[in-house]
């Protein structure tokens, strides 16, 4: 892949002079990935371990009628099998996002399976291959019955239960009005409909789920190392173990080999933590492949859209009506959220003035659904962008064009949209011109009508996505009005030693995103020391602040936020020791890289060196009242949130907005339909870029994820609830053949909202890709009058299309 | 995904590979590379009570030109065969072929003989060696015998070799261009989602032609659309005698359809391996008819 040169996230634009931020330098984390010296659960090891292996049901829906595990007690090796009665027995059901009482979600299936792979039962033995030996000595009977799989049927069904306590399939279902949506239509000029299909992908990281957990009698704390990336992690699993919530210290200095929202681990969490404290042994679940793909946290949103567009003839969209139907599987956990996080830009980056949303999430007997990178917005995004294609389609107008149309202005921000965000800043016009002008826009499309003379099937896509970063749970409030949260911080503490060496704590774990660089290149930053100096760490739950988890792109606001606030606390102590010791006010004092010297005498000085004895050491050189010592916490709120939604549901869920513009070039072999994308331009503008190579690789991995979404990736079941995807032969993710060279430039639009005017930057790629990929394809098959509005595209389906007309 | 408990033997010479075979009474399975069974072994697909390893078997590496033949010894690497000179220049539609076959790495390790023992449907080793009209020496501590491709594939991953039968060689027949001006072309073509993955349907060709360009013989076969690797004799039979230009190839495609019985799965549906069938059969017979046009 080759760097393009471009602005590369330039904060001088906030108007202070960067020393580390924005700048070009190492990522601290790749020496110990690169030379095999991260630690991860599986690294963990503690004395008389034993391993965990977990039976899955062959049924997506079947009564247990009855679980003989003597025989897999009685071989050698085997401390214990655990049944989902016994389980349920000692411990609460799962919470879950929604208060849905009678959906009861047990770590092992109680009475019914209801999804192909759910877990029965666990072993425990002395090695993984005994206990897996053990898992073929476990006699279940079941009586399997009809599943309910498709999720338009699951929604309309009133016989066939997932859980037949709750009464219906239906999870949740909101209906959402913003604006004069029947004015706007019966004012427009024209409109359309369509249906879009989003399958059901997730991010699929290389380490599966692991769990290793040991109670200590002694000390009656139950130490677990998990590879978790969650928030409220502890509290759920210490409700559903009904244990106190400081009985539990969840390590988090663990690295996590990457997540983007699917380490949940919860109801793996119990069963290691249940087995250990019962057996007075360490136990560890590792899921293999099998497992996770199947059972484990692995699925994400599976959606169907039906979108009604009003608009003008000059392509100008006024309104849109959206039903959203999510198919959450058997357990939905989070996953009715995931409908609920794109409200925050239900519009996307344009000037759509009204907007109607019906959002539905059903049961179906298939693997619960997960929390995937973005929330749910890669889904809308791409439903947004096949809106804006399909008026351009139907008005002969240039897709370009309607985009131009459509797009917020630079001077309107901040611009408010209907469903009550503001976006913070923006320059999308400036920011499609740039990827434009990467791309080569005029060359690319020479070289698609070229292609397309020679008898080829040829495609440019365009793409302008919005990434809303930052966090924000009050979506919880607009599904549920008991749930009344709007608080969604982070927390850092900083400690300077004796020495002068500064250390950061951190009070998540860190799945691959490069959270130690960003804190400590903030550090540096605000105290004027370099990162390479500044040593981060993760604490363990029992001594962590407060934090919501690096989820929903928030790390470079929030820790970022909680940083230069926990820095400023520090030189202001730094301020007041001198201030006192010098006898000056700190009005006349300046820091400078820790010495602080009087403005109008320089000679008059204290060093960093000086401060941190003062502080340590000499009680009396304190000013009165001080605490001795040289550390600061600082707990950060989201910007611009903390306010419940108004009485039409407006209300501002994350603060701050990044936009990219997608620019690829697919061909597709008419023969077999295989797509190939030969090129790839992306402009993307998250305001102050933190550490370019780090953003660099989120947006160009999270592109290459979404070319995953867009052209391969599904969990499929079959008609009958079988789950066909169980391994990478089946789940077909890209690898660096099926990526092009991606061209890419950054642009900066500060946020006002935050410390260095950052933004969001870790979903990007992802919710733009699969939109661009699918508008290249529809270009291509444009000249044939055909389209494809179902991801992913896959190539027997493009091909039927083509030559069948079936699609 | 931890395998079964098995006992494992590393055979130091043929004859200790067949004797353990022998004595593992139809329970025992030999390792090769090992790219596709020890997944299998992982998953518990395959639980045999003997791993026999041939790995360390010298006799049973390496490639010859013999008496008109090719010879290329079972535990040959895939990458060997790929980056030998006898194969590239005297089995070009073989080496076609590999570099389809999985990855640089997996190649490293996957062997030729393990492909066609293992008979994957869909893999490209076992649809170019009954092209190219390819047979297998196999033994057992009975003795030795030949088996003919066309007659070595019985169904998906099921052979004629016996349980207690070691492949160990297959014997290629050179094809050499003749004196009297007749050429060789050969073409392999296939179609995956994915670089590397097996194939959904592939096709290969070779084609001999005379020096007026007159078809002498035809061989297409096709993979992915049964379940095992298919020739298709009446396609062959009405291109022999004679001069292959496109509407020639168009004009036969239809032969095709009867010799296969495609099936459904979720990466491709029969009417589809049946379409692509026909595309990628008319790609490599003109392919190949271009490399051997004079």
């Amino acid at each position: 892949m080759t760097a393009a040169t471009g602005d590369a996230g330039n904060a001088g634009a906030m108007g202070r002079n960067l020393h580390y931020v924005a700048q070009k330098r190492r990522v601290r984390e790749d020496r110990r990935f690169v030379t095999g010296t991260g630690k991860f659960v599986q690294d963990v090891t503690l004395p008389d371990t034993r391993h965990a292996a977990v039976l899955p049901s062959p049924y997506p829906r079947a009564r247990i009628l009855s679980v003989d595990t003597a025989a897999a007690e009685a071989l050698d090796g085997v401390h214990m099998v655990l049944t989902g009665q016994q389980m349920a027995a000692d411990c609460n059901p799962i919470r879950l996002g929604l208060k849905l009482p009678e959906v009861k979600w047990y770590p092992l299936a109680v009475d019914m399976t209801r999804y192909a792979g759910e877990w029965v039962a666990i072993v425990v033995a002395d090695t993984a291959y005994i206990a897996e030996d053990a898992l073929a000595l476990i006699q279940v009977e079941y009586e399997p019955l009809a599943p309910v799989i498709d999720p338009e049927q699951a929604f309309a069904e009133t016989d066939l239960l997932v859980h037949p306590g709750h009464g219906s399939n239906v999870l949740y279902h909101g209906h959402f009005l913003w604006g004069d949506v029947d004015g706007d239509f019966a004012a427009a000029d024209d409109s359309l409909s369509f249906r879009a299909r989003w399958g059901r992908s997730s991010t699929v990281p290389i380490e599966t789920f692991g769990a290793l957990a040991r109670w200590d009698a002694g000390t009656e704390i139950l130490d677990i190392w998990a590879s978790i990336q969650m928030p409220n992690f502890v509290e759920l699993l210490a409700s559903t173990l009904g244990y106190p919530l400081n009985n539990i210290r969840l390590h988090q200095d663990v690295d996590v080999g990457g997540s983007y929202g699917v380490k949940r681990g919860i109801k793996q969490s119990v069963l290691v933590a249940y087995l250990a404290r019962k057996l007075r042994m360490p136990v560890r679940l590792i899921e293999d492949r099998l497992v996770n793909m199947a059972g484990g946290d692995a699925h994400g949103p599976d959606r169907i859209f039906d979108t009604d567009v009003a608009f003008t003839n000059d392509g100008i969209i006024k309104s849109l009506k959206i039903r959203a139907l999510d198919d959450a599987g058997a357990y939905p956990g989070r996953a009715p959220f995931q409908l609920a996080k794109p409200i925050s830009a239900i519009v996307g980056p344009y000037t759509i003035n009204s907007v109607k949303y019906e959002a539905i999430s059903v049961a179906t007997n298939k693997t619960g659904q997960v929390p995937v990178r973005g929330f749910g917005q890669a889904p809308t995004n791409y439903m947004i962008e096949m809106a804006v294609d399909a008026v351009a389609r139907h008005l002969d107008l240039d897709r370009l064009e309607v985009r131009r149309r459509n797009l917020i202005p630079s001077d309107a921000f901040p611009y408010r949209i209907p469903s009550g965000s503001d976006y913070d800043s923006g320059d999308y016009h400036t920011v499609l011109q740039k990827g434009l002008d990467l791309a080569r826009y005029d060359e690319l499309l020479q070289r698609r009508d070229k292609a397309r003379a020679e008898g080829r099937l040829a495609g440019i896509g365009i793409a302008t996505c919005l990434e809303p970063g930052g966090g924000n749970n009050i979506f919880e409030y607009l599904m549920d009005p008991t749930a009344e949260i709007t608080t969604f911080m982070e927390a850092c503490e900083v400690k300077v030693d004796p020495q002068g060496r500064i250390t950061g704590m951190m009070g998540t774990t860190t799945s691959g995103q490069g959270h130690e660089t960003l804190f400590a290149t903030i550090l540096g930053e605000e105290l004027e020391f370099d990162p390479d100096e500044i040593r981060i760490v993760h604490a363990d739950s029992l001594s962590a602040l407060p934090t919501r988890s690096p989820v929903a792109s928030r790390m470079a606001i929030m820790l970022g936020g909680a940083a230069t606030g926990a820095a400023g606390k520090i030189k202001d102590r730094a301020m007041a020791i001198a201030a006192f010791n010098l006898d000056r006010p700190a009005a006349d004092l300046e820091y400078s890289g820790g010495t602080i010297s009087d403005r109008n005498d320089p000679s008059r000085k204290l060093t960093w060196a000086e401060i941190c004895f003062i502080a340590y050491r000499a009680y009396h050189k304190l000013p009165p009242g001080m605490e001795p010592g040289f550390h600061a916490q600082f707990v950060f709120q989201v910007p611009g949130g903390g306010q419940l939604p108004d009485a039409r549901n407006r209300v501002q869920i994350y603060p701050c907005f990044s936009f990219q513009a997608h620019i690829p070039y697919v061909e597709i072999d008419p023969g077999t339909g295989k797509v190939s994308v030969l090129d790839y331009a992306i402009a993307h503008d998250c305001g102050t870029v933190i550490n370019p190579d780090i953003v660099r690789g989120m947006v160009i991995g999270g592109l290459a994820h979404g070319i995953g979404a867009a052209l391969y990736e599904k969990f499929a079941y079959d008609g009958e609830g079988q789950f066909l995807s169980a391994s990478f032969a089946d789940y077909l993710m890209p690898s660096v053949h099926e990526i092009p060279d991606v061209k890419d430039v950054e642009h900066c639009t500060p946020s006002p909202l935050t410390s260095h005017g950052q933004k969001g930057s870790g979903e990007g790629g992802y919710l733009g890709a699969p939109a661009a990929i699918a508008s290249a394809v529809n270009d291509a098959l444009h000249p044939l009058g055909l389209t494809i509005l179902e991801l992913p595209m896959r190539m027997h389906k493009i091909e039927a299309l083509i030559n069948d007309g079936s699609g | 995904m931890k395998a079964a408990k098995f006992d494992y033997v590393l055979a130091e010479s043929i004859e200790q590979a067949v004797a353990a075979l022998a004595a593992g009474n139809g329970d025992a399975i030999i390792i090769a590379g090992g790219q596709s069974l020890m997944p299998m072994l992982a998953m518990r697909l395959a639980t045999p009570a003997t791993v026999v390893d041939i790995n360390n078997i010298a006799q049973l590496s390496g490639i010859e030109a013999i008496g008109g033949e090719v010879v290329i010894k079972a535990c040959t690497r895939q990458a060997t065969a790929l980056a030998s000179p006898l194969v590239q220049m005297r089995l070009p539609l073989l080496a076609k072929a590999i570099s389809h076959v999985g990855h640089q790495q997996t190649r490293n390790r996957g062997t030729v003989g393990g492909s066609l023992s293992h008979a994957d449907p869909a893999s490209e080793i076992p649809l170019a060696a009954l092209a190219m009209d390819a047979r297998v020496s196999l033994r057992s501590v009975a003795g030795t015998r030949e088996v003919a491709l066309a007659d070595f594939f019985l169904g998906p991953m099921m052979t004629a070799r016996a349980d207690n039968e070691i492949l160990l060689k297959v014997h290629f027949p050179e094809e050499p261009d003749g004196p009297d001006g007749s050429r060789m072309g050969t073409a392999f073509h296939e179609v995956s989602e994915r670089h590397g993955d097996f194939a959904v349907v592939a096709a290969a060709a070779q084609i001999q032609l005379d020096a007026n360009g007159r078809c002498i013989k035809a061989a297409l076969a096709l993979g992915g659309v049964n379940g095992v690797p298919r020739r298709i004799p009446a396609l062959e039979a009405r291109l022999r005698g004679t001069r292959i230009d496109p509407d020639a190839v168009r004009a036969v495609l239809p032969e095709i359809a009867d010799a296969i019985t495609p099936g459904d799965d979720q990466h491709a549906s029969a009417a589809y391996r049946r379409r692509v069938a026909g595309v990628l059969a008319e790609r490599a017979l003109l392919e190949a008819v271009a490399e051997a046009a004079p």
